[in-house]
């Protein structure tokens, strides 16, 4: 167990296995907002679906579109459970935002030397704080 | 932040859903960025309108916005739609997608928004003014405004334009304060910059390599507004760069400081090759080209015509321009159109090649002179691009 401050922008208290990107994420483009899945094929997680996940990524990038697709995630079922971030930027916030995705970021240790997918995080935004069970 | 009580109502939803939700978005971004209050703003330019990149999921956004009766409070310009609008047709768009684009177009009227689907409004009469704040949302335009013009705003989500149109209102922070203008690298341009691409090129490299930060540039001899969009638009594609100064042209270059840039940067011919060969994908069969991103002003289409002479663009190669409407319906542009057209030359309106679906993936090996379009391009997996300056470009599709 490994307790890591964040900071809280859209509140949530959730528990979940993660999918960690190393590269950064351009909603538009390398998401899917039908089917949830990965569809940059030059990311490690190509293929993988947000559906019920926490998603760690270091930040968004790319069209400001990247909102409506993450608001689309939500419509079609298909939201991730939490966004987790290094330093979150408009795109993200306002989708996560719409889509009332609980949204944190500013870890205070780096989470990207620790984290791998498939780990177990609890996110709670109440007491600041992410949770790293391994 | 401080809130009037105007403000405070709108949030609590007194104003209605519509309302509430675009201060929601508003205030709760001025938190993250620790915004002091709200500040009105002038216009706002929204993107999130070719149905292409907002899919189905805009449809249950507008019904959550027309719970209520609202109207935008500024005057509010639209991003480029995924077809041309008259000649959706002849650019092999379906109807069903021609269908769903109308009825984003037509709910965006409603609230009073100004169709112009351009990514370019300062091209159409709509530059804004120094030291004004605005909410732009297209990332070239949010450049320009900030660069060329040196007015206020900063790199608005969709969502967030729309929200500030519905307001008249902006957080205060980022790039509405000066003291977040200055710039973070100087880099001395050395190599020439010759052509469009030369400029589209030199923003790409930057914003691959200084990913959101504000260059400083000098030593470049030449910047007008169709350069400066090559340049604007590159930057933001490669490095979401929303701010740029160019020694003796920029309106700030003066008045910012440049004393405490520690990082000093060259770029060389060496760089400037290095962008070419990176987009250089196509191995055989050019099959269109596409010019236009940004969008073509009339000196753009007017020097397209102009290397042309008396050439025409080979059979098998489609050559598409793409522009706004209210450009392609002046006069000086309709005199040339004509005889582009017989001579293989399209020009496409209100849309463009990075959000129809008639460009990436319905082709595959397009060449450009942006290397924003480029970039876009290339990400469809069957879709090849090669970035080269117009006369080499004029050069190898014309006969």
């Amino acid at each position: 167990m490994m307790e890591v401050r964040i900071r809280a922008i859209v509140e949530g208290k959730v528990e979940g296995s993660i999918l960690v990107s190393r590269s950064a994420i351009s909603f538009l483009g390398d998401i899917d907002a039908k089917t949830g899945k990965i569809i940059d094929s030059e990311n490690s997680l190509y293929g993988e679906c947000l559906k019920d996940k926490i998603f760690v990524f270091p930040r968004g990038k790319g069209s400001t579109v990247g909102s409506y697709v993450i608001y689309g995630l939500r419509i079609n079922n298909v939201a991730p459970l939490a966004l987790v971030t290094k330093e979150a930027e408009t795109i993200v916030i306002a989708g996560a935002i719409l889509a009332d995705i609980p949204l944190v970021d500013q870890p205070d240790i780096d989470i990207f030397n620790i984290l791998e997918s498939g780990d177990n995080v609890i996110i709670d935004t109440n007491e600041k704080k992410l949770i790293i069970k391994k | 932040m401080y809130l009037t009580k105007t403000q405070e109502e709108m949030l609590s939803g007194a104003k209605g859903v519509a309302l509430a939700k675009s201060m929601e978005l508003i205030v709760k971004i001025g938190d993250v960025y620790n915004a002091n209050q709200l500040i009105p703003i002038k216009s706002a330019q929204v993107a999130g309108v070719s149905y292409l990149t907002v899919g189905e999921s805009i449809f249950s956004f507008f019904d959550l916005l027309a719970k209520d009766t609202v109207k935008v409070k500024v005057p509010t310009w639209l991003n480029p739609a995924g077809m041309d609008m008259k000649n959706w047709q002849e650019m092999g768009i379906s109807s069903d997608f021609a269908e769903k684009q109308f009825k984003i177009i037509k709910f965006y009227e409603s609230l009073g928004i100004e169709p112009t689907l351009t990514c370019a409004p300062y091209l159409i009469g709509h530059q804004p003014s120094f030291g004004e704040n605005l909410a732009w949302s297209e990332s070239s335009a949010v450049s320009i405004a900030n660069s060329f013009y040196g007015a206020r705003t900063n790199r608005e989500g969709a969502p967030t334009s729309l929200a500030s149109a519905l307001t008249g209102l902006t957080a205060n922070y980022g790039l509405h304060l000066t003291e977040n203008r200055n710039p973070e690298f100087l880099i001395k341009v050395k190599a020439n910059l010759d052509s469009l691409s030369d400029y589209s090129a030199l923003g790409y490299w930057y914003g691959k390599n200084f990913h959101g930060s504000i260059p400083y540039f000098e030593n470049i001899s030449h910047l007008d507004i169709n350069e400066a969009k090559m340049l604007a638009s590159a930057l933001a594609a490669s490095g979401s760069v929303a701010l740029y100064h160019v020694k003796d042209f920029t309106p700030e270059s003066s008045s910012v400081d440049i004393k405490n840039i520690e990082e000093k940067v060259e770029f060389t011919e060496y760089e400037k090759k290095g962008i070419y060969e990176y987009f250089k994908q196509i191995r055989k069969g050019v099959e269109l080209v596409a010019i236009g991103c940004p969008h073509a002003s009339y000196e753009d289409i007017k020097l397209i015509h102009a290397i042309l002479q008396s050439r025409e663009i080979k059979k098998n190669v489609e050559f598409w321009i793409f522009t706004s409407s209210k450009t392609k319906k002046l006069v000086e542009v309709e005199s040339l159109l004509n005889d582009l057209e017989s001579r293989g030359i399209k020009i496409y309106a209100d849309t463009c090649m990075v959000v129809s679906p008639s460009v990436g993936g319905a082709f595959k090996n397009i060449i450009t002179n942006s290397a924003k379009a480029a970039h876009y391009l290339c990400r469809a997996d069957t879709t090849m691009v090669d970035l080269l300056p117009l006369k080499s470009l004029m050069k190898e599709v014309t006969e």
